[in-house]
């Protein structure tokens, strides 16, 4: 939000003595709608713990950690458990894969490209972050998937297997590993760009002067783009993470389906995002789809956290930079 | 603000050679992370554009679906292009005028505790996810209230929207100067008049950008669609009160069948969709190249 | 900005407003001619290509439009309790707490098929694979991991089997086809009753999910040595490899009209919910060729509704003989629905006013 200067006599609420009707009917109305936009926040908190209410009465706080979700009528019992844990995982290793990948493609951009490259690279992240959630999904299951599943599985259970997260590879396309490498290509973009906006806003003075001290490129941005860009990094980075937490289409098409608490990536799972998504319609009681809908309410908690931390964080830094800048020469 | 590790000792000359390896090798790192990067990116935007070209032909656009078609007629998803233009529109006419009031009040009436409470709960709406967003939408309107209806969908999608529209508009409402509020204070013209007939026409380009941004993330959006409009048919119709097929939503259900057909359909709506998206992400920002300079010049 | 990258970009731009242009001309013409009424329903995937014809053709007599939404029989539940449509259609019948929470609403037994075993194992083709219901059930169960395993081998000899794990796959919305599934299998097998159950979404003890019939009939095609079960029409559209079932009296059967006529014949009297099982059909002479896995398909109508008049007409013709004939055949594999079964039908039916 740019900086105002709310003192300034064009700026201050209206309360001056000449009253015209039109000023209070713009002011009213703005501040109705502000209102209303206020409202929808707390309303749709409202009405997603109302939702799940039914459930959150039935079994209380250890739902959310419970992997358990049996719908049969005479043994009913749900439980975020395994959903909890397979967004987790699947956020983790996206985000995991995704930062160096989006670091090095943010430091390529701004020090080490020649000039030709820049322009259709820079092109080529920003068309990315435009293909809808939907399509990278298709993309997931007719291409990805199979290739995955034929290749790349094999090779790492061959070389890695002794690790349990490389366990026996999944016949089927669909997996937890799938959706982690779709999930890394969704987030991809999104700090990509921030972080090299973030590289491009070091100040050149610092940077050249790192560089007339004699040190490496590497070491210069090691030891001064990376130390100024950091808050802005960690903000972009939770961001992406709220992205992949929140993510349930693209998801729901690659993950496969399943509710195990597996440390084996290439076995199928589901997402809090992705169970919402794939048995909300087909609920088969209310107990059912209040149960969904708390999966809905701790998926908001989560979002909500993360993007809260982002902004806090991005605020910090600016306030630091802001003092940073007005204390040198 | 202190560099980190470039003291003195470090930069020692006779440690000149293997800095200068340790140099060589990042850097080939960071080549070897945007060459990873590009190709998985390139993979993404090849395979799209080429399997949904070799698919498209105008029976997309203009013939319906013929569900659980055992013979080759011409099919298409006239139906979820209607109804995607029609639900965009309607979700568009709701955001935008609400998030530019909301930006106004935001910029021009509110207190500073008023404005950062306000400026936390559009941040917290941006934060939504959209699934929880359908949730909402369908506890709220669709059950109980008649069922889904193309209406209802653009309701959740003007929910994504708006945080999006209030933003951009008020931070473009802050970049027109004060000195032209000031003026026009000065000559007697009302606050009301002057915000509506001077400083929002200069903001007019950034909204606009902020506005056509919004809709192409919404235009793909198809989780809260799921909710409120995806109980459908084949025939193509542009009446909104009934549910109506959207692309988004289209794509999903094509793209777990198991028939080539229905996949090579997904393909090329997907392409479309793309295409569209693109078009509009060009246009908001050569606009916003446009706002910028005449904000910053004259 | 590089000369090429705007040419590309500019030639996209254009690209993109000539296909909106051509896309809302193209929509508008493709606009039907008006319709008096239309009814709209949702639900069960199993019943989807029969009302894919069932549709048209009744247009073509009539002045009425039925628009079908596939969304799986759980979702058509949950459709019609919501007044979301005017009909729901589910291969499952109402629990009684559905049916408490749907209220006045009546379950129409209106078509007869069934699901089915289907496999993508290298080197067997369709209809050689041979499989009982407790194989079946441990299948899905996971306690037979490869198909090389004794106890398939035991009852395939001559069929070459690989040692390729076994993938299952199940649906993962709300499915009619797997209340049968489970059914059947809670009925064949002590283990399965006690561990899993039957419902229209259940537990399972793992294996992949696919949404809607399509959606398994994917995995499947896309994963082998994978079994699922689907219902028999989508077997027949994706051509894929339907197995032999030995039904109670031991004989390996097919899911042909026929065999799935015989299982229905497991109906003596109609209950007043119609609400009928017919998966396992017992020993007896008159079930030697029935086929395990037949079930009924029903369209569920608030008793109350303003769309009445247009809900009764459209489901007194999908009943009569001519319209089960024109979804009983090889294609599709509906078989008609017993005549004791139409009697109860249409009582029910009756009930249904505005």
């Amino acid at each position: 939000m740019a900086s105002v200067d709310v003192t300034h006599p064009a700026r201050r609420p209206f309360t001056g003595r000449r009253v015209h009707l039109g000023d209070v009917l713009l002011q009213t109305v703005a501040a109705l709608a502000s209102a209303g936009a206020t409202a929808l926040v707390l309303l749709i908190a409202w009405k997603v713990f109302d939702g799940a209410r039914p459930s959150i009465s039935r079994f209380g706080l250890s739902f959310v950690w419970h992997a358990v979700w049996n719908p049969v009528v005479g043994r009913e019992a749900y439980g975020a458990g395994s959903f909890l844990f397979g967004t987790a995982i699947t956020s983790f290793f996206a985000l995991l894969f995704a930062t160096p990948l989006a670091i090095g493609i943010a430091l390529f951009l701004t020090e080490l490209a020649p000039r030709a490259v820049r322009g259709p690279v820079t092109a080529l992240v920003e068309t990315l972050a435009a293909v809808p959630s939907v399509v990278i999904g298709l993309w997931g299951i007719l291409v990805l998937g199979p290739a995955l599943r034929s290749y790349i599985e094999k090779w790492l259970h061959a070389a890695f297997g002794f690790i349990p997260l490389f366990g026996s590879p999944s016949a089927a396309g669909a997996s937890l590993f799938t959706a982690i490498v779709v999930l890394a290509i969704m987030i991809l973009p999104i700090v990509s760009s921030i972080s090299r906006e973030l590289f491009l806003g070091v100040p050149r003075e610092l940077k050249e002067g790192a560089l007339a001290l004699g040190t490496t490129r590497w070491e210069m941005i090691r030891g001064v783009v990376f130390p100024y860009a950091r808050g802005g990094i960690a903000a972009a980075l939770i961001l992406g993470l709220g992205r992949a937490m929140g993510e349930a289409i693209a998801v729901t098409q690659v993950v496969g389906g399943g509710v195990f608490v597996h440390w084996n990536l290439f076995s199928q799972g589901d997402t809090l995002a992705s169970k919402i998504a794939s048995e909300y319609q087909g609920a088969t009681s209310n107990l059912d789809q209040a149960s969904l809908v708390y999966l809905g309410a701790i998926l908001l908690v989560l979002s909500l956290v993360a993007n809260v931390t982002a902004q806090w964080i991005v605020r910090r830094v600016a306030r630091r930079h802001g003092v940073a800048r007005g204390g040198h020469a | 603000m202190s560099a980190h590790g470039l003291t003195g000792p470090s930069l020692r000359l006779d440690r000149l050679p293997r800095r200068r390896r340790v140099n060589r090798v990042m850097e080939m790192l960071a080549w070897l992370a945007a060459a990873i990067a590009v190709a998985i990116l390139g993979v993404v935007i090849w395979s799209v554009a080429s399997k949904g070209a070799s698919e498209l032909n105008l029976d997309l656009l203009t013939k319906p679906p013929i569900p659980f078609s055992f013979t080759n007629a011409p099919q298409g998803l006239s139906n979820a292009f209607a109804g995607t233009l029609v639900i965009v529109a309607l979700a568009t006419a709701m955001a935008l005028p609400i998030g530019i009031l909301v930006a106004i009040y935001l910029n021009e009436f509110a207190p500073p505790p008023v404005r950062a409470g306000l400026g936390l709960a559009l941040d917290v709406l941006a934060g939504v996810p959209a699934i929880v967003v359908g949730i909402f939408v369908y506890g709220l309107l669709v059950v109980g209230g008649g069922g889904q209806s193309g209406v209802k969908g653009a309701f959740a999608l003007a929910t994504l929207m708006l945080p999006f529209v209030a933003r951009t508009t008020a931070e473009v409402l802050g970049l027109v100067p004060d000195s032209l509020r000031e003026a026009s204070l000065g000559l007697g013209v009302p606050r009301w008049r002057t915000t509506l007939s001077i400083v929002l026409p200069r903001a007019a380009g950034g909204i606009l950008t902020g506005t056509v941004l919004a809709v192409a993330r919404v235009a793909g959006e198809t989780a809260p669609l799921l909710f409120t409009s995806s109980l459908v048919g084949p025939q193509t119709s542009w009446n909104p009160l009934h549910a109506l097929q959207t692309v988004p939503l289209a794509i999903f259900e094509l793209s777990e069948s198991a028939d080539p057909k229905d996949h090579a359909r997904a393909w090329a709506a997907a392409l479309v969709l793309l295409l569209f998206i693109l078009f509009a992400s060009l246009t908001a920002r050569w606009l916003a190249t446009r706002t910028a300079r005449k904000l910053a010049g004259r | 900005m590089p000369k090429l990258g705007t040419s590309i970009r500019i030639a996209s731009a254009v690209a993109a407003a000539a296909l909106l242009a051509v896309a809302v001309a193209g929509t508008a013409a493709a606009k039907p001619a008006h319709r008096a009424t239309t009814i709209n329903g949702a639900g069960s995937s199993l019943v989807a290509p029969a009302l894919a014809i069932w549709g048209p053709k009744y247009a073509s007599q009539t002045d009425v439009t039925v628009n079908y939404s596939s969304v799986g029989s759980g979702a058509g539940i949950a459709a019609i309790t919501a007044k979301s449509v005017d009909f729901g259609a589910s291969d499952a019948p109402l629990n009684p707490d559905q049916a408490a929470a749907c209220g006045d609403c009546v379950q129409i037994p209106w078509a007869l098929s069934a699901t089915v075993p289907t496999y993508n194992i290298p080197g067997v083709h369709s209809g050689q694979l041979k499989l009982t219901g407790p194989v079946l059930a441990d299948i899905f169960l996971g306690k037979i991991t490869k198909w090389n395993d004794p106890s398939i081998k035991a009852i395939n000899k001559g069929t070459s089997l690989p040692g390729l794990a076994i993938t299952t796959a199940h649906r993962s919305d709300g499915s009619g086809d797997t209340y049968a599934f489970t059914d059947y299998l809670s009925k064949v097998s002590k283990t399965w009753a006690s561990q899993v159950g039957s419902a229209t979404a259940v537990n399972w003890p793992g294996g992949v999910g696919g949404k809607g019939n399509s959606g398994v009939a994917a995995v499947i095609a896309s994963t082998p040595g994978s079994i699922g079960y689907i219902s028999v029409a989508y077997v027949k559209q994706n051509k894929l490899n339907w197995a032999r079932m030995k039904n109670a009296a031991g004989n390996y059967t097919l899911a042909t009209g026929p065999a799935i006529e015989a299982a229905a014949q497991t109906v003596t009297k109609v209950p007043t919910d119609n609400k009928m099982s017919i998966v396992n059909p017992p020993k007896s002479a008159k079930f030697k060729n029935a086929w395990p896995l037949s079930t009924f398909t029903y369209v569920i109508v608030h008793t109350s509704t303003p769309q009445a008049p247009a809900l009764r007409k459209f489901i007194f013709w999908a009943l009569t003989p001519k319209s089960q004939h024109l979804i009983s055949n090889s294609f599709l594999v509906f078989a008609p629905i017993p005549k004791l079964v139409l009697v109860a039908a249409e009582k029910t039916l009756n009930k249904v006013h505005s």
